[in-house]
């Protein structure tokens, strides 16, 4: 980092960068090695995979890489636009603040979106009372961008029954099979149905001079000392570094997006380490800081020029809120499992990813089986039992004794619908510690994704029970109030009074201002959106260098 | 607001008890100097450095019956004490007040109930677990049962856990790396070629 080049900060450099996440990392890492100055501003600290440790008392417990449970960041959430937002124990937008972003602490399930995810509005109409929409782009668009992030962030897999077609096979193998990727398999064979190799980004096998994964467990989360998880941190960003064309600036807070006489972006604007106010002159700024963060900085972004914050002429920046939904049960079984071990997830069932009339409502998903919340031992003593365990005393000792190695999780993972209401905004009240008005969550789930969490909790707890499960209990079903995803808050499209972003992420309203990360989905996908949003960069930044080469920026 | 307290990730406040978030609150930053207190506290064997010995004799009898010492090691051998005494000066420090009340409060019931034993730590056993029996959805218990898990499953550098009987109860071995087969059931489809039970 300390020999790395430095940009000033009075003259302007060809692009700054806004995160350094799933897609800031890559987006630095494409337009450095095209030869552009690139600066990237990055809220959290600047982490070496050497500093990171099994302590779960730190890591999760403390928050140690999303700095801190609340404090310096206060976040407030509410259900319905009606209420007033309150500060709850636990953040409602969860994410990583470090180099790498929350592609540094994942779990690192890479699933393709399907052709059906980018037009499943034409091929089922509207839902009213939701944004439910195409994509201005199709799946055979982003494939070749799908392919680059296989081969160059890293992803390890086979190809199953219903995927998509691609154009190059996984560069490496799949995982080695866990027991619960044996016993979903097992089931979903009894079942009928269909299990496959999880797509995963860390490493089955040594690939682009990086590590095979040593199993050590420590996945979700945590950072991976082995450098096998693919993380920007542990894949684009040196290579963007090696340019000599891209400044990483950890603890580079960013407040706001000062625009000139020509409605353009000038100056970011940003808190350094020690507080201190900060501006940075760019020819361009590509926003790339998770779908809570963009939002609340555009928002903070207001002006006399842009009233109702920068490139929100449509209304629509925070809007239609996604944190795709979600089911959990648990199942204990007579041996030992041992999902302590090696990764999250090593199988999933696809066989119910597509809406069907007959169901009743709009969704699908996938199942997957694995340790989740249970892969550590304090976690598993505060969440993994099941509920009528006593809570102390002899009997809870002994039930503490059996279940950490004889447990699992099975999850479904699915749609969540669009909704106006369900929104990132600014606090009217509460600040931070800069005196920026705080995050705001307003989410409640579609009735229809509550319906799809129930729907895949039903199957999962048939696939449980096929494979003799000794004792199988179920996690509510209820509206979500935290996520790890945070999807569709600046959205992609065509018309730019139903969108921020064209197709190819420019905003409608600012012509050199780019915004591409998790707010750019139109539609959830069925659950892991981070293989999506890498391959919307990598088309990103091909768009961005050509508009920037033919002077069109 | 709607009741929304369970999630997908489930987190601690589900789990921990009213307080049980507030333990996750401030001081992060000071946890490597904690960790490293806690382990020259235990090698010396000796005098907490912010627990009151009164308070901590409550606090490790009450750990002592969440996770009991009976034919394996609980949270007495653990040294879960010892982990409590160094968090509440540090990652915990902000529950410290919280915690006294809470003891306080506590020991108010115990008067009530033996006006000989003064102190939870006082009671006899049986009268130990009949209040905390009573005492099961209180902040109090909750904190302290959610501090004695901690000190039983941390890291042993933290000053609990102590020869890892915590992990060894649980039958979480700490390595760095494995290589599968992981548990019975991947061993089983890779010996058989069939996952069948």
């Amino acid at each position: 980092m300390s020999d790395s080049i430095r940009f000033p900060t009075r003259e302007p450099v060809d692009f700054v960068i806004i995160g350094s996440g799933a897609a800031g990392g890559v987006l630095a890492k494409e337009l450095a090695t095209s030869g552009f100055d690139v600066v990237v501003l990055e809220q959290g600290p600047y982490r070496r995979p050497s500093e990171f440790s099994h302590d779960e008392l730190d890591v999760i417990f403390n928050n140690a890489y999303s700095g801190g449970t609340s404090g310096d960041y206060p976040q407030t959430y509410r259900q319905k636009e009606s209420e007033r937002a309150e500060v709850t124990d636990f953040p409602a937008a969860y994410y990583a603040r470090m180099v790498g972003g929350s592609s540094v602490h994942y779990s690192a399930n890479f699933w393709r979106l399907r052709p059906l995810d980018f037009n499943e509005r034409s091929r089922l109409g509207g839902i009213a009372g939701t944004g439910f929409a195409d994509w201005p782009l199709s799946y055979e668009e982003l494939e070749p961008y799908y392919t680059k992030v296989d081969w160059e962030i890293g992803v390890s897999g086979a190809p199953g029954p219903f995927d998509p077609p691609r154009s190059k096979p996984y560069p490496v193998p799949p995982m080695p099979l866990k027991s619960s990727g044996a016993l979903l398999e097992m089931g979903a064979r009894k079942l009928g149905l269909h299990a496959q190799p999880a797509p995963v980004a860390i490493l089955s096998q040594p690939h682009n001079g990086r590590p095979a994964c040593i199993h050590c467990g420590f996945c979700m989360g945590f950072g991976c000392e082995a450098n096998a998880k693919s993380s920007t941190l542990a894949t684009m960003i040196p290579l963007a570094e090696a340019t000599g064309h891209c400044e990483i600036r950890p603890l580079s807070t960013v407040y706001k997006l000062e625009t000139d006489a020509n409605g353009r972006v000038s100056d970011v604007l940003y808190f350094d380490e020690r507080g201190l106010s900060q501006g940075q002159k760019a020819k361009a700024v590509i926003l790339a800081a998770n779908g809570a963060e963009t939002p609340r900085l555009l928002l903070e972004s207001e002006s006399s020029r842009f009233p109702d914050g920068l490139a929100n002429s449509s209304g629509k920046v925070g809007k239609y809120l996604m944190f795709n939904s979600h089911s959990s049960s648990n199942a204990m079984f007579e041996h030992d499992l041992n999902e302590y071990k090696s990764i999250q997830c090593t199988r999933i069932v696809q066989d119910f990813y597509e809406s069907d009339a007959k169901r009743g409502f709009y969704g699908g998903g996938v199942i997957d089986a694995r340790p989740f919340l249970s892969a550590t031992p304090i976690f598993y003593a505060l969440n993994g039992l099941p509920p009528d365990t006593p809570t102390w005393g002899s009997e809870f000792k002994r039930a503490l004794a059996e279940g950490f190695t004889r447990r699992l999780s099975i999850l479904g993972s699915g749609t969540s619908l669009a909704r106006e209401s369900n929104s990132i905004s600014l606090d009217p009240e509460l600040k931070d510690r800069h005196g920026r008005a705080a995050l705001r969550v307003t989410y409640e789930d579609h009735p229809d994704d509550l319906a799809l969490a129930r729907f895949l909790q039903d199957r999962s707890v048939e696939l449980m029970e096929a494979v003799g499960a000794k004792k199988i209990w179920r996690d509510p079903v209820e509206v979500q109030s935290i996520t790890a995803h945070l999807l569709g808050t600046c959205r992609m499209g065509d018309d730019p009074h139903e969108s921020v972003v064209d197709r190819d992420h420019r905003s409608h309203d600012v012509p050199n201002l780019f915004i591409c990360d998790g707010s750019s989905l139109v539609t959830s996908g069925r659950g892991q959106p981070t293989m999506t949003i890498q391959a919307l960069a990598f088309r990103a930044a091909d768009r961005i260098r050509d508009f920037s080469k033919n002077n069109q920026i | 607001m709607q009741k929304t307290k369970t999630t997908r990730r489930g987190f601690l406040r589900a789990s921990a008890g009213l307080i049980g978030g507030g333990w996750l609150a401030a001081n992060w930053p000071g946890i490597a100097a904690a960790a490293e207190a806690a382990a020259s506290a235990r090698d010396a064997g000796a005098e907490f450095s912010h627990l009151d010995p009164l308070d901590a004799a409550d606090l490790e009898a009450m750990a002592a019956l969440i996770i009991p010492d009976d034919d394996s090691p609980g949270a007495r051998e653990a040294g879960v004490i010892y982990f409590m005494d160094t968090a509440l000066g540090s990652i915990f420090a902000a529950q410290a007040a919280g915690l006294a009340t809470g003891l306080a409060d506590l020991n108010a019931k115990v008067v009530a109930l033996d006006a000989g034993a003064k102190r939870f730590a006082g009671l006899d056993s049986a009268r130990q677990i009949e209040l905390l029996r009573r005492e099961e959805s209180s902040p109090i218990f909750g904190g302290v049962r959610f501090m004695t898990l901690c000190g039983f499953l941390a890291m042993p550098s933290y000053g609990g856990n102590r020869n890892h009987v915590g992990w060894d109860l649980i039958g979480f071995d700490h390595r760095h790396a494995w290589q599968p087969p992981f548990g019975y059931y991947d061993a089983k489809a890779a010996g058989n070629g069939d996952t069948d039970v």
